[in-house]
């Protein structure tokens, strides 16, 4: 790595990294401290469909952990960001609890689709009136593409199908703009002043996580908590940089050899 | 005459799709014929040329969809008429196979001789608004529970246009699904091959002595063509959407023109099956 040039910004994924469920990792609340106490910039990074920014915090708040709003960057973040970018009235295929992060946004006769995780939302009317705008040139933005997730019941349809069945409605791909997507990666780091090349990233998800941040050429760190299962760093090719048992090893190796 | 005119030597059958062809669906009355359409089958049938419909409609039962056709005033019995579902029901009891069915409530009767309990399969039709996140989520479960899933898709369109505007057709959900659970579904219906085959032999008719007719450039154009048939387009049905898009404003996406498709060419491209019929007629007088 002596090429690379010093580090300036780490971003940090959420659940299964920071806590699980609605615990802390052991260690991660000091472990943040000491970074905080270097002069890196750092960002939250979480794929969510359903949570708004303030939900996220509040639980991280409840945990905790030192936080700002400001500081986290979601999927929805960057639907949004794209949103306003391209200047289009999304039609909001989002639930309920996701709406807050789009206040303000104008969503008077649609003109562009943002499909997140809405079971109801996902109804033949609505299908049929998001089709119809892509049809007329609205663009189809997708928080994120998973296939299916786990529910207390088992289980569930995610947003990814819908998705595709869209893309298929209408000869068209839709913009992902969640993890491992690489704008995704860039986008979280609008505001740091700092290149990928001078980036991090700490999560327990291979492929979405280190696997999409090592594609936007920051380097990619992988701890074994969360969902986290042996063999998981055979994924992805280049394999991550580093492997760390947990948030706060990985801390100890930026502070110890990257700063 | 039409340059495609000259092709059609030695035509001893004619295949015919229906919605977008004989009349447009939706609306009060379940749908308004297209203009000339009504006579132009009358003329097909005292041509002495043969005459199917093959149809992937899944939204009714045969009989009923027969009905309906014929209250429209066309000259169509049941039996002329090659559609999905039935031909699912024969695979199904071939290979054993009981379907859980995502279809719509009025093609159910299709089913009714085959054994759904305990399912190892799944059937997905045009379901229109049974196609909700909940019923979309329990075929997924099945599907995604089985050792060996078997995903049946009764037809694989995209969209159809109903009176009041285009709607998403099973192809959309069959991709859902498809992507959903990492298979590839079996597609009875167009454009299979063996579907029009089945056709073909109950009209006792070779593939190159037959002309299919469709507004759907890949199901019924394609198909037919890759199953060894004439295909011609007509401008009708979902066809005249594609111009409705073109040069619009503010156009991310442009969808192309179904006579500029990458894979498929028609043999030949007509306004409607009135202009069909009577090109084909006069050239069998020749």
């Amino acid at each position: 790595m002596a090429t690379r040039r010093a580090l300036k910004a780490v971003l940090v994924d959420l659940s299964g990294t920071l806590h699980v469920e609605d615990s802390a990792v052991p260690g991660a609340r000091e472990a943040l401290k000491r970074l905080r106490s270097t002069p890196v910039a750092i960002r939250f990074v979480t794929n969510t469909t359903k949570e708004c920014k303030r939900d996220l915090l509040d639980r991280l708040k409840r945990l905790d952990f030192d936080i700002q709003e400001d500081e986290i960057f979601t999927s929805l973040t960057a639907a949004r960001n794209l949103l306003e970018q391209k200047r289009v009235r999304p039609l909001l295929l989002v639930e309920e609890s996701a709406l807050r992060d789009f206040r303000g946004l104008d969503t008077n006769e649609p003109n562009a689709v943002v499909i997140g995780l809405a079971p109801d939302h996902f109804n033949y009317q609505m299908m049929n009136k998001a089709f119809q705008l892509i049809l007329n040139g609205a663009p189809l933005i997708a928080v994120h593409k998973a296939r299916y997730y786990k529910r207390k019941d088992g289980l569930a349809l995610g947003p990814g199908p819908f998705v595709a069945g869209l893309e298929y409605a209408t000869d068209t791909q839709a913009t992902v703009v969640g993890k491992p997507e690489r704008t995704f990666f860039l986008e979280a780091l609008r505001g740091t002043n700092c290149a990928p090349e001078e980036a991090i990233m700490i999560g327990d998800d291979c492929r979405d996580d280190v696997g999409g941040a090592q594609n936007a050429g920051m380097l990619g760190i992988l701890v074994k908590t969360g969902k986290y299962r042996e063999a998981d760093e055979g994924k992805i090719n280049p394999p991550p940089y580093l492997i760390c048992e947990s948030f706060p090893h990985a801390v100890d190796h930026i502070l110890q050899h990257l700063l | 005459m039409a340059g495609w005119a000259k092709h059609l030597a030695g035509i001893k059958g004619v295949v015919l799709d229906i919605s977008g062809v004989l009349y447009d669906s939706g609306g009060e009355g379940g749908g308004v014929p297209i203009p000339g359409s009504i006579e132009a089958v009358k003329k097909i049938k005292t041509s002495g040329l043969k005459l199917r419909f093959c149809t992937n409609e899944t939204q009714a039962t045969r009989e009923k969809f027969v009905e309906k056709l014929q209250r429209l005033g066309f000259d169509i019995a049941v039996n002329e008429v090659t559609a999905p579902a039935p031909a699912a029901c024969l695979i199904l009891k071939e290979r054993n196979l009981r379907p859980h069915l995502l279809v719509h409530d009025d093609v159910i009767p299709e089913f009714a001789d085959v054994d759904k309990a305990n399912p190892n399969c799944v059937v997905v039709g045009d379901a229109a608004d049974n196609f909700s996140y909940k019923n979309l989520n329990e075929t997924f479960r099945v599907l995604i529970g089985l050792e060996n899933p078997v995903l049946i898709s009764l037809g694989k369109g995209r969209y159809y246009k109903e009176t009041d505007g285009l709607k998403l057709d099973v192809g959309v959900y069959m991709k859902a699904l498809e992507y959903a659970c990492d298979i590839q579904a079996e597609v009875v219906g167009k454009p299979a091959k063996m579907f029009f085959q089945s056709a073909l032999r109950e009209m006792g008719v070779e593939p190159h002595q037959a002309i299919m007719i469709g507004d759907d450039i890949v199901n019924d154009v394609g198909g037919a063509q890759q199953c060894g048939m004439k295909a011609l387009q007509v401008r009708t049905g979902k066809y005249s959407w594609s111009f409705l898009y073109k040069g619009t404003e503010r156009k991310t996406l442009v969808r192309p023109c179904d006579e500029q498709h990458p894979k498929v060419k028609a043999d030949g491209y007509v306004d409607n099956l009135a202009e069909a019929v009577d090109v084909i007629l006069k050239q069998l007088c020749e």
